[in-house]
């Protein structure tokens, strides 16, 4: 029953930003179980099938998808799973098939420089900044992928990192900066 | 006045709690007293327990929220908690200890909560995909602190914020900081060197 509402959710929400967001489009097969909110006048771009979820236990958080300027540009793969995920893009934010994001923030920008002015950061470009996701990359609850980062296909990210650095194919990333890992096993912790 | 107007507040709010709890879902279980000063919020098909004197604290605008993932799920939280913005997804077990008092922070014993779609991209294949957690008694979790799958937080013990556990073991009465934790530093030894500044 809820998988229906949320696919009449998902061809009602089709039918509305082809009318009225032309610079949004989602594919056939788009599923919303949860609150979507998106903002800004950069185009955005959903897969075939993709599910837009919030977080088991908490209402506070949804999936937003943020655009900061006329030519930002989101996309999202097929088969793509968000739950209460919020991406936020200045310029490009890209995302392959079958991704996994739970509870976590995906931004490519730094909004503001560490001056004291705190005016526009420096040195921020579309290739300097722009965020590329693989294949079939999993990103756990309370994980942020910040500026400039390419994460590769099969990549795990565990709950609680902080990405700052791209992540090559196949690896485990976590901590805060995120580090690659060969096991999710850290033995010498007071033993 | 106004302290003493919340706390009987607080009471018959978790008293309203126990009663529901009891007659709706019989797999969640709380025992009275329960001070509930914020929102609880208990769902999915595994069994959760919450011993007596237990309190739900507002911190970070979040309550108490549990959330177990399977039928075979087990939450065991002991008596005298303060329990503040916490969030527990189980799919095994998660035991929390006696007069444990946590911040905003988050218990997670698996990796990723949508386990179909986890399946799918060959995640278990590689990793552990869930295990146990186990929390001692006097343990305080500090704010942001996450403790994944596979951990054991022994008595008495302290999770600095932001601090991040994942397949650890803390020994009594350390402090475990960073993210991921390493090593864990004696809480004598940190006084000490307190003491000689």
């Amino acid at each position: 029953m809820k998988d229906w509402i949320a696919r009449l959710r998902g061809d009602l929400f089709r039918l509305r930003v082809r009318f009225f967001h032309k610079r949004f489009t989602a594919g056939p097969g788009l599923r919303i179980y949860r609150r979507f909110r998106f903002d800004g006048q950069g185009s955005v771009r959903i897969g075939r099938n993709c599910r837009i979820d919030g977080i088991r236990g908490d209402d506070s958080q949804y999936v937003c998808l943020d655009t900061l300027a006329p030519e930002a540009l989101i996309v999202i793969g097929d088969n793509a799973s968000l739950y209460a995920a919020r991406i936020v893009a200045k310029y490009q934010v890209t995302m392959q098939d079958d991704c996994l994001i739970e509870e976590s923030g995906i931004v490519d920008t730094d909004f503001h420089a560490i001056e004291r002015g705190r005016q526009a950061p420096a040195g921020e470009s579309k290739e300097a900044c722009r965020i590329s996701i693989g294949n079939r990359v999993c990103v756990g609850a309370r994980s942020c992928i910040l500026k400039g980062v390419t994460i590769g296909d099969d990549v795990v990210v565990a709950p609680g990192t902080i990405v700052s650095t791209s992540v090559r194919a196949g690896s485990f990333v976590r901590g805060n900066p995120g580090r690659c890992a060969t096991s999710t096993e850290d033995r010498d912790g007071g033993e | 006045m106004r302290s003493h107007l919340d706390l009987l507040v607080a009471v018959l709010r978790g008293t309203w709690y126990v009663c529901f709890y009891r007659l709706f879902r019989r797999n969640v279980t709380i025992r009275f007293p329960f001070k509930a000063f914020a929102r609880v919020r208990i769902e999915g098909p595994g069994s959760v327990f919450v011993d007596r004197n237990c309190a739900v604290h507002l911190n970070v605008f979040k309550g108490l929220s549990i959330v177990t993932l399977s039928p075979e799920a087990r939450v065991r939280i002991g008596a005298r908690c303060n329990l503040g913005g916490l969030t527990i997804r189980c799919r095994t077990h998660v035991s929390i200890g006696d007069r444990t008092m946590t911040a905003v922070s988050l218990v997670q014993d698996t990796l990723f909560l949508d386990e179909e779609k986890a399946r799918e991209n060959r995640v278990a294949d590689r990793f552990p995909w869930a295990a146990p957690v186990a929390i001692g008694s006097n343990v305080w979790i500090t704010m942001q602190g996450i403790v994944l799958g596979d951990t054991r937080i022994e008595d008495d013990s302290v999770l600095a914020t932001g601090a991040v556990c994942c397949h650890y073991r803390a020994l009594p009465y350390t402090l475990v900081s960073g993210n991921p934790a390493k090593r864990s530093l004696p809480i004598s030894r940190v006084m000490h060197l307190v003491a000689r500044r």
